[in-house]
């Protein structure tokens, strides 16, 4: 019997209240906004962008609808992710769950998982499918429904499709970037409780400042920000890849390339993974993995 | 258990079992089996070991010596035992934010042997809604609820910790009449600590008692009358029952032939005379295995 699936569904039955208030709450205030704001342009830039605006228009409401949603849930994932290890051992129903035909490791892999990978994954597709409508919307206040029929459709599929599956890919990549503080902020939280991510906070400094002391130069540190720093970029950003348009015939042949640097920048992203610093991250992230196997293996005594 | 002669492979062998936490052995040098269908009562006072035998047995605790269940070694088969074995932990332990029927829907996807239509039967019988929250469920509705959904496990061995703390009496009784009557079958076994020990006497045809960590008795219910003596006897002659050292002495009511003593093996003759045999209660027995020797006999 593959526990996997039902694993991902008990997560789905815990959460999906809350999902649902993150996802609905900021689309609504998302549309208020747009129906009822204003729109303001620095001087001449619309007569620069021109008859591209409502494409523009539409591009940039899909583009901030995308990442304000992945950001939101992201960020609330994390949160649930670094406390999922002693999640259950507040109502002790964590021997429940320990008395059940399941393993240590996928009860632990399988929530990380959804919350790390899937959750977001899934608010990068809800933004997509939000930003378009709130671009219908902002596109027929500023300038007609008819500019929306209008749209190039082609291109902007195109675009949005490569930004979408860009993100999508980038995803994983950046979680797994983020794997060694995530499960670092996990094994904290569950030995210590709430006061483990300050201790984690005040160890990794302190221990950054002392490694730097011992070994004549800066290490833990740095590395930290460029687990950071990669994380981020392999979301976007990862092969340097620039989006300008002066005007409409730029921004239309811009929004045609979007694809080919969508394509650029993941190969980039892809090629990032093949350093020490993604090695050294991928011991630390086994390592904590195990520690956690390892404490919830004692069930509720673990957390007394 | 000891003293039973079976073919068939034991569900629970224990040989030289301790378990340790930190400097502490909780468990400590035990060794008992549990051949299939029986009632095994394990009976201890609060910190004796039962909690930490049991969490040793599902593979929750780390346990020194030689400890196979259903033939699987807990500890590194846990995920394989607990196919067909199931456990209720001491406490009503069901996460809060679930709805009965969400467990229902969890289990079945976890659990091979575990039936929702049993369990749905099982729910009806009680006052427990399939749509309820946990968290809005008394702590007794908690445990009915979590009985249920144990029950309707096909498993060869039944795990229970204190299982009806915080039942009513009508709960536990009709708890007690599903296992014995359903569940119960000549080829499982059921493990079951509590400390409504005359509740479940009827019910039993094995027990354990441990006492700080130790095993103090492993015996059949029908050796039990075999190997203890019971003599329910006058007042007046309570100094020659002392006499005899018996394992304990104790009131069995008011008036002047209220008293009882208890015997390892059979008292003297002439002692023998002085009372009536009876059959020892589990609970005078546990009394007199379990109690500090400073507080026995010189309370009379």
């Amino acid at each position: 019997m593959n526990p996997i699936y039902p694993l991902m569904q008990r997560e789905w039955l815990q959460h999906r209240f809350a999902w649902a208030l993150l996802a609905l709450v900021p689309l609504a205030l998302a549309l208020v906004l747009v129906s009822f704001g204003q729109i303001e342009f620095d001087d001449g830039e619309a007569d620069r962008i021109g008859t591209a605006l409502p494409a523009v228009m539409t591009l940039v409401a899909v583009a901030v609808c995308t990442v304000s949603a992945f950001v939101v849930f992201w960020v609330t994932s994390v949160i649930i992710a670094t406390g999922l290890a002693r999640r259950d051992h507040g109502d002790r129903s964590i021997e429940f769950w320990l008395s059940l035909p399941v393993g240590h490791v996928p009860s632990l892999a399988v929530p990380m998982l959804v919350h790390l990978v899937l959750v977001p994954a899934a608010a990068l597709a809800l933004g997509l499918l939000a930003g378009h409508g709130l671009a219908m919307v902002l596109v027929a206040r500023f300038a007609g429904l008819s500019a929306w029929f209008g749209l190039p459709w082609a291109d902007l599929f195109a675009a949005t499709l490569a930004l979408g599956l860009r993100l999508l890919a980038g995803l994983p990549l950046a979680t797994l970037w983020l794997a060694p503080v995530i499960l670092m902020a996990m094994l904290a939280r569950a030995w210590i409780g709430r006061w483990g991510l300050p201790v984690l906070g005040l160890v990794l400094g302190l221990g950054g400042l002392l490694a730097d002391r011992a070994l004549g130069q800066p290490l833990l540190l740095p590395w930290l920000g460029h687990l950071m720093q990669q994380a981020v970029q392999a979301m976007a950003g990862a092969g340097e890849v620039s989006f300008t348009a002066r005007g409409a015939d730029e921004a239309l042949a811009a929004l045609r390339g979007l694809p080919g640097l969508a394509l650029q920048d993941l190969g980039a992203a892809l090629g990032a993974l093949l350093s020490p610093a993604m090695a050294v991250g991928l011991v630390v992230s086994a390592v904590c993995f195990a520690l956690l196997v390892d404490w919830r293996q004692r069930g509720s005594k673990a957390a007394d | 258990m000891t003293g039973t002669t079976t073919t068939a492979a034991p569900l629970v062998e224990a040989i030289g079992l301790s378990v340790r936490y930190g400097a502490k052995r909780a468990v400590d040098d035990v060794s008992f089996v549990i051949p299939k269908g029986r009632v095994v009562g394990l009976l201890g006072h609060n910190g004796a070991g039962k909690t930490t035998l049991m969490r040793a047995l599902v593979g929750l605790a780390r346990p020194e010596g030689t400890l196979r269940v259903l033939g699987l070694d807990p500890r590194r088969e846990r995920v394989a035992l607990l196919r067909s074995a199931c456990y209720i932990p001491d406490v009503a332990i069901l996460p809060r934010w679930a709805r009965v029927q969400d467990l229902i829907t969890l289990m079945g996807g976890m659990h091979p042997k575990f039936s929702a239509e049993r369990a749905r039967q099982l729910l009806r019988r009680t006052s427990v809604g399939l749509s309820d929250r946990v968290k809005t469920l008394s702590k007794g509705m908690v445990v009915q609820a979590h009985l249920a959904l144990v029950a309707a496990i096909d498993a060869r061995l039944m795990i229970l910790d204190e299982p009806t703390l915080g039942l009513d009496v009508l709960s536990r009784k009709a708890f007690y009449e599903m296992l014995i009557d359903e569940w119960c079958d000549g080829e499982r076994s059921v493990l079951i600590s509590t400390h409504q020990v005359e509740e479940i006497e009827s019910l039993l045809s094995d027990v354990l008692m441990l006492n700080e960590g130790k095993l103090v008795l492993s015996i059949s219910l029908e050796d039990i009358d075999t190997r203890f003596v019971a003599l329910s006897h006058d007042a007046a002659v309570a100094e020659q029952m002392a006499a005899a050292h018996p394992l304990l002495r104790y009131r069995t009511g008011p008036g002047p032939g209220g008293s009882a003593a208890i015997f390892d093996g059979a008292p003297p003759e002439h002692v023998q005379a002085l009372g009536q045999r009876m059959r020892p209660s589990l609970v005078d027995l546990f009394v007199a295995l379990t109690r500090k020797p400073e507080l026995d006999r010189t309370q009379f």
